[in-house]
């Protein structure tokens, strides 16, 4: 089935339909300077981009990687991959060595787009990358080499105007987004043109925007909420919104909820608990009536977060639970529903979510088992890139298996558990286990370790390393920094243990996979109950 | 080395970048890789690196690289 580009649905029919010089984004520095961009600055920019990816090599289906931080012109790059009918996949700045290498390396990145601050790190791994041909970087005056050019020069050069064709089949690849799995490297959700519309339906019936509405979605857009929410679904909609260029700062969100007069708020709950970490005085300083809704994704908001933010904003605050995967908000709360603080609310319009057994029998109300949906919804990945074995493991049958706990009550209301399988949720962001094990693993004092996720106030679930070190060695604050350091340049910041444990041995089955509940029940103080398996 | 010196190393190390200019206006939203989560680490760094020791409040509230040379330099005073 043709559906409309994502770039002519989100930039190019504004201007085609008089409304080019309508304000698409008002963008917050971090020094709160204010800045103005309308969809014809987008859709120029775009076409621009796309001119030049297309006189690089970049023809459709190649994957154009986007690792600068959030910014208008990663809108622009982004809009200018989907016209030249690339593959877009945004990376997090603080990803390390290792974490890049597997990403760009799965996704077959033909094109970098990077700044100079983070080119080293590009620059560092590329004779791993074959299929790497071009790295453009936004920030410098001149081309580097044959390989590192700048996009700045390159855009001052190209002509705004590129023919592109604004129907492609539904089923053609946009974008790539990188998720953790319990094993194995980093499975990359690719999303098709054919998503937006599914992205559009649940931005309406979910957030249920009036037309002078000011929206603030504050996810990053290497993070799905951030590309689908605070780009996708609110360009595609012709939303006013704002961004802010920095991560969590209370006071300038505060002020940017004041003085842009925000009404509908999309956040995280770490970020709340962030804010509820804060003097309670500074909140009555603000002025937050202009504020309707908020809206919250990335972990469960337990109802002490809720009933916090509902006395200090005045408002309801709206759970959302979706995955990567999904491609836009499965189950929520929304308007009028009456909210019941700690559920995940209900299945939107058109989503059929059920609880089963380990055997995929549905189950009945009150009984927990794994959160699966059935097959069907529009905005469903099309693929882990590269990697069609791991994508058949996520199904059975015509059934989405999430990999989420929950359960649903009598009034068909869900509430989640936890994770089923060893992926930590910490802040947001899905760790696997495995990528920091590896890691950790080559620090020569680390002879075995295993990694588990344990409740935190403030991050949902913190990473907790258990590390065997090689005899006599001691366990240092040196050591310790040694370890934080090399998980966080290597993997990721999010992937940084906040504990370690020194243990004297790691518990196996005797196939030697790691029981991580045997350690989990170590940690909490709990019977770690039947060790019969253990080597 | 001089406070400033030290203070670049320990930044290098623990942002694996050699190229990160210490001024006294340098924040987080300058370092590509300096977040909530890589702030603890270059709070360790610098505990070890000095032989100083900040408190909870101090870790969360340095606005830029000036307020936390001024800590640092305040802390080796006290010691001496």
């Amino acid at each position: 089935m043709k559906v409309e580009n994502i770039a002519y649905a989100c930039v190019t029919r504004f201007v085609e339909s008089g409304e080019g010089n309508r304000e698409a984004l008002h963008w917050v520095d971090t020094d709160l300077t204010e800045s103005s961009y309308s969809f014809e600055y987008f859709d120029r920019e775009a076409s621009r981009v796309a001119t030049i990816l297309r006189q690089l090599g970049v023809t459709q289906g190649d994957t154009v990687s986007i690792f600068i931080p959030r910014s208008p012109i990663l809108i622009s790059v982004f809009f200018g991959i989907q016209k030249a009918l690339g593959i877009s996949c945004i990376l997090f700045g603080t990803l390390g060595e290792e974490g890049l290498l597997d990403r760009l390396s799965n996704s077959n990145a033909k094109v970098v787009i990077t700044r100079k601050s983070l080119l080293r790190k590009i620059l560092a791994i590329k004779d791993k990358l074959p299929a790497l041909q071009k790295i453009l970087t936004i920030d410098h005056d001149d081309h580097q080499s044959d390989t590192v050019l700048s996009l700045k020069k390159l855009m001052a050069e190209t002509k705004a105007v590129f023919d592109y064709p604004h129907m492609v089949d539904g089923e053609t690849p946009a974008f790539l987004q990188y998720t953790s799995g319990s094993t194995g490297k980093p499975k990359g959700a690719l999303h098709a043109h054919g998503a937006l519309e599914d992205m559009r339906q649940s931005f309406r019936d979910i957030m249920q925007l009036e037309a002078e509405d000011l929206y603030w979605c504050t996810a990053d857009p290497a993070w799905i909420t951030g590309i689908v929410y605070g780009v996708l679904a609110p360009f595609g909609t012709g939303t006013r919104q704002v961004q802010y260029s920095g991560t969590y700062n209370a006071d300038n969100w505060l002020k940017i909820l004041e003085n842009l007069k925000v009404n509908i708020w999309y956040t995280a709950p770490t970020a709340l608990r962030m804010l509820m970490q804060e003097d309670e005085n500074k909140f009555s300083q603000y002025d937050f009536s202009s504020l309707k809704r908020m809206y919250s994704v990335g972990e469960p908001l337990n109802p002490e977060i809720y009933h916090w933010g509902k006395k200090v904003f005045k408002v309801e605050i709206y759970d959302t639970w979706w995955q990567s995967e999904t491609g836009s908000m499965m189950i929520g709360n929304h308007p009028p529903m009456m909210v019941k603080p700690g559920s995940m609310g209900k299945p939107r319009a058109g989503v059929e979510a059920l609880i089963c057994d380990d055997d995929m029998r549905i189950q009945p109300d009150g009984k927990q088992g794994l959160l699966c949906l059935r097959k069907g919804w529009g905005s469903m990945f099309r693929n882990y890139f590269r990697n069609e074995a791991a994508y058949a493991e996520k199904f059975n049958g015509d059934i989405y298996i999430t990999g989420d706990l929950a359960w649903r009550d009598e009034e068909g209301y869900f509430w989640y558990v936890s994770r089923a399988d060893d992926v930590i949720n910490t802040a947001g962001h899905l760790v696997g286990p495995f990528e920091v094990e590896s890691a950790l693993l080559e620090i020569e004092e680390i002879v075995d370790v295993a990694v588990i996720g344990a409740d935190d106030p403030i991050l949902h679930k913190r990473i907790i390393a258990f590390v065997k070190l090689r005899n006599d060695q001691p366990w240092t604050k040196e050591l310790e920094l040694k370890c934080r350091i090399y998980v966080s340049n290597k993997v990721s910041t999010t992937a940084i243990p906040a504990e370690f444990h020194v243990i004297d041995s790691v518990p196996k089955n005797q196939s030697g996979k790691i029981l991580r509940r045997v350690l989990k029940a170590i940690y909490e103080g709990k019977d770690p109950g039947d060790t019969s398996t253990m080597e | 080395m001089n406070i400033e010196e030290r203070l670049s190393k320990v930044f290098a190390t623990v942002f694996d970048n050699d190229s990160i200019e210490i001024t006294p206006e340098l924040t987080a939203d300058d370092v590509d890789e300096w977040d909530s989560l890589s702030h603890i680490n270059l709070m360790i760094a610098i505990e070890l690196e000095f032989g100083i020791e900040f408190d909870q409040s101090e870790i969360q509230n340095f606005a830029n690289v000036g307020e936390l040379m001024a800590s640092i330099e305040e802390k080796l005073a006290k010691k001496n």
